[in-house]
């Protein structure tokens, strides 16, 4: 071996299975400063709260209040899902290029509205919430709608991108035999949209019973409203109550999409072999006709009314303080902000390759994961951050900590639906050679899954970037704290411009990470 | 496991192997020498894949006995990785590792004895380049192409990158599952000679095909019929009217 030549460190390029494990080395710098961070005592409350999960409280009572508790953020999150599905499918074809070519010639107004959906979806389902329940005051309908504002513009994004990347050739087959452009359209991109819209709106169900736990936690009603007091009054035992339970929805619900999406054919989020076969058209429509009667029934349960939207609260009175607003320490926390995106963003994506290699020779181990897994998954992350307040002081790194622990639980089901997917074969080779388990899978499963896996990884970081608000209530841990703030205490030019950076940041952020994400999915 | 010539390098003995609705392999018995060049042949679907899942430890069957230089697979993980680290297999689909260079490529049969730092380093520098470089000359392939992608290679440079890989394995028992059915007549004896070559000494080759005429480098042939063994002797045994019957369709 030519040693000086082959050790330079010019020489050095990282491996494809190596780049996924790339963002856990923050894991580094993290357990040198935990020490630091913790301020002595809160570990007898923490092993209060793990040991009241082998028992929670069975009071019929809190049994009870829980249960409608649950009913109340399952109905919340089952209407606002819908509503966005069907506002966003409409938002995605008027913002498909597509589209507005066959029907106009001009793919301009689908670039304008792209842009102006941008805006609704830059901001985060809780800060829709928080806004407007300061326009409409405590009802129902406002977490519905905060959930179906974002949602919708999500979701049209999505469809629209899907749309666009339909094969146009059918179409312009029906165009020239003289179709008109609507059934042309229908007829050449409808079906093939359908597996990717069915599948992705599934997945959007599971996030918006996770949204409406969290909205809950601020005050909007359901579940999590009962697990913010439970934590708070250190009542464990009937906090684990609702929290079983709503593990056991969520569980359920994942298990019951999967199943759907097997039996429809419809493609995984993130796969290496797409197998967009879209089957099941007749069952498909049947689901949504029995979906109907069914919200049309959560929606009087909950009292939803959407007359309730025109009465408009008074807002009190305000001044606006421009200077003020301008004096704030706008590059510090920006700054705090983006690290504690980026930190919470390498923690989740690391992690997840990290502890699976880890488990990798033990079964039971790899269940253990799972499960810590799914309740990452549910838990809200402001509540993890008040929980590690138990131990740790407020700051950027305790809310990265707990956004980081959410977003693992969602990247983690992901990794190991993709690993499951991805071909064994490499993998069997390297152990019928004598490779242990561990690094049978880093060679031989890895190097398929690590491109796929961090582009959607990428995209994950700018859904972080937006969720940094939920975690400002532990403080010190940039605008999203601010914001809180300025929403309790009613400073509203302060509000105004805390929203505007961070629809500035997020759409940046968009912008950057799709980016990346076609870098990494093109090499 | 340190070969001696008392044990066979391999040893099947009454190896049954249920499958869907016949079983898969039937009261298999065979044996490997140190040395030895066996051809395993016989119709599709009689068994030589299983044979060779079975011979490698993929599969483990219903009955019967594995036993690699007289001694059965271990039950601890460790042994059981330098057990099959002196297994190396030469697949059908070859197995390479798409996203990595041929050098990590080469270098990955050598995971069974390393530990974690030079499989990490394996993935960000060079390692090992006159190893890797003397094994792509035994197979004819440049060293120039130890920092190619695998997916530049054609596909004859693959088939002899997954025999240097093998080699680089050092394995004692080499098993290979029709490693020349895509390949022109040329490349075929190519290839073949090249495997013949290293069984020689404590190596035995162990090699399913499905071509009569390229037997001649074998010291014996093993032909399967509906997952039992129908035959076993020198090569010059299976001449016209056996091949025939070997190969009839179904009754």
């Amino acid at each position: 071996m030519t040693a000086a030549s082959a050790w330079s460190w010019r020489a050095l390029r990282l491996a494809p299975p190596l780049l996924p494990l790339l963002p856990a080395l923050v894991w580094l710098p993290v357990l040198l400063l935990l020490p630091g961070l913790s301020h002595g005592g809160g570990w007898d409350l923490i092993g209060q709260f793990a040991g009241a999960a082998f028992k929670p409280s069975l009071d019929p009572l809190v049994l009870s209040s829980a249960f409608t508790g649950l009913g109340v953020t399952v109905g919340i999150a089952l209407l606002g899902w819908a509503l966005s599905l069907v506002l966003g499918l409409v938002g995605g074809v008027l913002s498909s290029r597509t589209v507005w070519r066959t029907a106009t010639g001009s793919a301009l107004p689908a670039e304008c509205i792209r842009r102006l959906l941008a805006v609704p979806r830059a901001v985060h389902e809780l800060l829709w919430g928080l806004l407007l329940l300061q326009l409409l005051g405590l009802q129902p309908v406002v977490a519905v709608l905060a959930i179906t504002i974002p949602y919708a513009a999500l979701v049209a994004r999505v469809v629209s991108d899907l749309l666009d990347a339909l094969p146009t050739a059918g179409l312009e087959g029906l165009r020239l035999a003289g179709a008109p452009a609507g059934p042309a359209l229908l007829t050449a991109l409808g079906p093939a949209l359908q597996p990717g819209v069915i599948s992705y709106g599934g997945y959007r169900l599971e996030c918006a019973l996770r949204s409406a736990t969290l909205l809950g936690v601020f005050g909007l009603g359901g579940l999590g409203t009962d697990l913010r007091l439970t934590l708070q009054s250190l009542q464990f035992r009937e906090l684990w109550s609702g929290l079983w339970m709503l593990l056991l929805v969520m569980l359920v619900l994942e298990a019951l999409l999967r199943v759907l999406r097997q039996r429809w054919g419809m493609p995984a989020r993130f796969g290496l072999s797409r197998r967009s076969v879209g089957r099941g058209g007749r069952e498909v429509v049947l689901g949504a006709l029995l979906l109907l009667p069914l919200l049309v029934l959560v929606a009087v349960a909950l009292g939803v009314n959407p007359l309730q939207l025109g009465q408009l609260q008074p807002l009190p009175a305000w001044t606006a303080d421009w200077p003020a607003v301008a004096a704030l320490p706008w590059p510090s926390l920006i700054g705090s902000t983006l690290a504690l995106t980026l930190l919470a963003a390498a923690l989740a994506v690391g992690s997840a390759p990290l502890l699976l290699l880890l488990m990798a020779p033990w079964p039971w181990g790899r269940a253990l994961m799972q499960a810590i897994w799914a309740l990452g998954r549910l838990w809200p992350p402001p509540l993890t951050a008040l929980l590690l307040l138990f131990v740790l002081q407020p700051g950027v790194l305790t809310a990265a900590l707990a956004l980081g622990f959410h977003n693992l639980g969602i990247l983690g089901r992901l990794l190991l639906e993709a690993e499951e997917a991805a071909p064994l074969q490499a993998e069997e080779a390297l152990a019928a050679a004598g490779a242990g388990p561990r690094l049978a899978l880093l060679y031989g499963r890895f190097s398929a899954l690590a491109r796929s896996y961090l582009a959607y990884g990428a995209y994950r970081a700018d859904v972080i970037l937006r969720e940094t608000v939920v975690v400002g209530l532990v403080g010190a841990a940039g605008l999203g704290s601010l914001l809180l703030e300025a929403l309790s205490s009613f400073a509203i030019d302060q509000l105004i411009a805390l929203v505007a950076v961070y629809v500035v940041l997020t759409l940046m952020g968009e912008d950057l990470s799709d980016r990346l994400r076609r870098r990494l999915l093109a090499a | 496991m340190i070969s001696s010539p008392d044990h066979p390098l391999l040893e099947l003995r009454s190896i049954r192997l249920p499958g869907r609705t016949a079983p898969r392999l039937d009261d298999v018995s065979l044996q490997l020498r140190p040395g030895e060049r066996v051809a395993l042949v016989g119709p599709s679907g009689a068994g030589k894949s299983s044979l060779l899942a079975v011979a490698n430890g993929l599969l483990r069957p219903e009955a019967g006995e594995v036993l690699w230089n007289g001694v059965a697979p271990a039950r601890s993980r460790r042994r059981r990785r330098r057990q099959q680290a002196l297994i190396g297999t030469l697949w059908q689909d070859l197995r390479l590792i798409e996203e990595l260079t041929v050098q990590q490529n080469l270098n990955a049969a050598r995971l069974a004895r390393w530990g974690w730092p030079r499989a990490l380093l394996n993935l960000m520098l060079p390692l090992e380049t006159a190893a890797n470089t003397a094994v792509l000359a035994r197979v004819d392939l440049s060293a120039d192409l130890l920092e190619q992608p695998v997916t530049a290679l054609s596909g004859g440079q693959r088939q002899r990158l997954a025999l240097a890989r093998l080699l680089r394995q050092e394995p004692l028992l080499l098993l290979a599952d029709e490693p020349l059915a895509h390949l022109d007549p040329r490349l075929a004896r190519e290839l073949l000679a090249l495997l013949l070559a290293q069984a020689s000494g404590r190596r035995a080759l162990l090699l399913s095909l499905h071509r009569p005429d390229l037997l001649d480098g074998f010291d014996r042939v093993v032909a399967l019929r509906q997952g039992r063994v129908v035959l076993d002797a020198a090569p010059t045994a299976l001449a016209g009217p056996q091949l025939a019957a070997l190969y009839r369709s179904e009754p």
